[in-house]
C-alpha cells in the first residue's frame, strides 16, 4: 500500500513533486517574510527605546501600533 | 467609512486575525493533504497524475485573484485617494508573483505525464507567463523608483495593464484551440467534477488561502513597521 502511495501508478515522481515544491517554497517564503518582520519589529523598538522618555511617551500614547508591537515583544521576550 | 481602512485599524485587525489562522492552519493542511494524495480518487483517464489538479488550480486562482485585487485597490486608490492601497498592493503583489509561480511549475510537472511535454507555447500557458512578468515589473517599480507619487501613477499603470490580460487568461481555453483543457469548473453552472474530488479542491485551495493571508498579514505589518520607524526618526 506504501509503494503504491509513493509510485502512484508511475506518476509519483510527478505529484510528490508538485506538493514538495509547493511545500518547501512556502516554508522558505514563510521564514523569509517573518525574518524580515522580526527584524523590523527589533529595529523599530530600538530606535523608539532611543527616544527621550517624553517622546516615548508621546508616541505610545498616540500610536496604538507602537503600543501593539511592543506588548506583543515583551511577550516573546 | 474610510477611517475604516487606515493603517492602524487594519494592522489591528489582522493581528487578531493572525492568530486564528496560526491555530487552524496545520490542522487543516494535514486533512487536506491526507484527501489530496491518499483518499481522493484517481481520475480514470489520467491517473493519479490528475493530483497535481490539487495544487495546481488553486494556485492559479489565488495568482489570478491577487492581481484582480490589485487593480481594484489601485484604482480605488486613485479615485478615493487613499494611500493604504498601495502598500496593501505592495504586500500582496509577492504572494501573487508566488502563487503564479507555483501554478507555471506544477502545471508544468502536470503537463509532462500527460501532454507528453513540459512546456508549450499555448494562449494558456502563455497569458499565465505574462502574468507572472507583470507581477515582477510590479514589484520591482516599488523597489525602484523613489518619488511617492511617481511610484503610484506608474504602479497603478502597470496594474491597469496587467488586468487587460486577467480575462485573456480566462477565456484563452475558448478563444482559442489550446492544449490545456478548457474550465471543469463553472460557478452557477453544473460542474464537470465529481464531488469527491471537488471536496479536497476547496480544502486545498482553503489552505492555500490561509497561507496567502498569513504571509500578507506579516507582509503588510512590515510596511506598516517601516513607515512608522520612518515616522519616529522624524521626531
Amino acid at each position: 500500500m506504501i509503494s503504491n502511495l509513493i509510485l502512484m501508478n508511475g506518476y509519483g515522481v510527478f505529484v510528490w513533486s508538485s506538493f514538495g515544491i509547493v511545500l518547501i517554497s512556502g516554508f522558505i517564503l514563510y521564514l523569509r517574510t517573518k525574518k524580515t518582520l522580526d527584524k523590523y519589529e527589533k529595529e523599530f523598538l530600538l530606535e523608539l527605546e532611543s527616544l527621550s522618555e517624553a517622546k516615548k511617551k508621546h508616541v505610545l500614547e498616540n500610536s496604538k501600533i507602537a503600543n501593539k508591537i511592543l506588548v506583543e515583544n515583551s511577550k516573546t521576550n | 467609512m474610510f477611517n475604516f481602512f487606515s493603517p492602524t485599524n487594519i494592522f489591528l485587525a489582522l493581528s487578531k486575525v493572525q492568530k486564528f489562522i496560526n491555530s487552524i492552519f496545520f490542522p487543516i493542511l494535514i486533512v487536506s493533504l491526507v484527501f489530496a494524495l491518499i483518499l481522493s480518487p484517481a481520475d480514470h483517464i489520467q491517473g493519479d497524475a490528475m493530483r497535481i489538479m490539487y495544487v495546481h488550480v488553486p494556485s492559479a486562482w489565488l495568482g489570478l485573484a491577487c492581481f484582480s485585487a490589485i487593480t481594484v485597490l489601485s484604482i480605488s486608490a486613485f479615485i478615493f485617494k487613499i494611500k493604504n492601497f498601495f502598500y496593501i498592493n505592495k504586500s500582496l503583489a509577492p504572494i501573487g508573483l508566488f502563487f503564479t509561480f507555483l501554478a507555471i511549475v506544477t502545471g508544468s510537472l502536470w503537463g509532462e505525464p500527460t501532454w507528453g511535454t513540459w512546456w508549450v507555447w499555448d494562449a494558456r500557458l502563455t497569458s499565465m507567463m505574462v502574468l507572472m512578468f507583470f507581477y515582477i515589473i510590479y514589484i520591482l517599480c516599488f523597489k525602484l523608483i523613489k518619488k511617492e507619487q511617481l511610484l503610484l501613477k506608474i504602479s497603478s499603470l502597470i496594474a491597469i495593464l496587467g488586468a487587460i490580460n486577467l480575462p485573456i487568461i480566462k477565456y484563452s481555453v475558448d478563444w482559442w484551440t489550446t492544449l490545456h483543457q478548457p474550465a471543469s469548473i463553472k460557478f452557477g453552472v453544473s460542474n464537470s467534477i465529481h464531488s469527491s474530488m471537488m471536496l479536497p479542491l476547496l480544502s486545498m485551495l482553503l489552505v492555500l488561502l490561509l497561507y496567502g493571508a498569513l504571509i500578507f498579514l506579516m507582509k503588510y505589518k512590515t510596511e506598516i513597521i517601516r513607515i512608522k520607524k520612518k515616522n519616529i526618526k522624524r521626531l
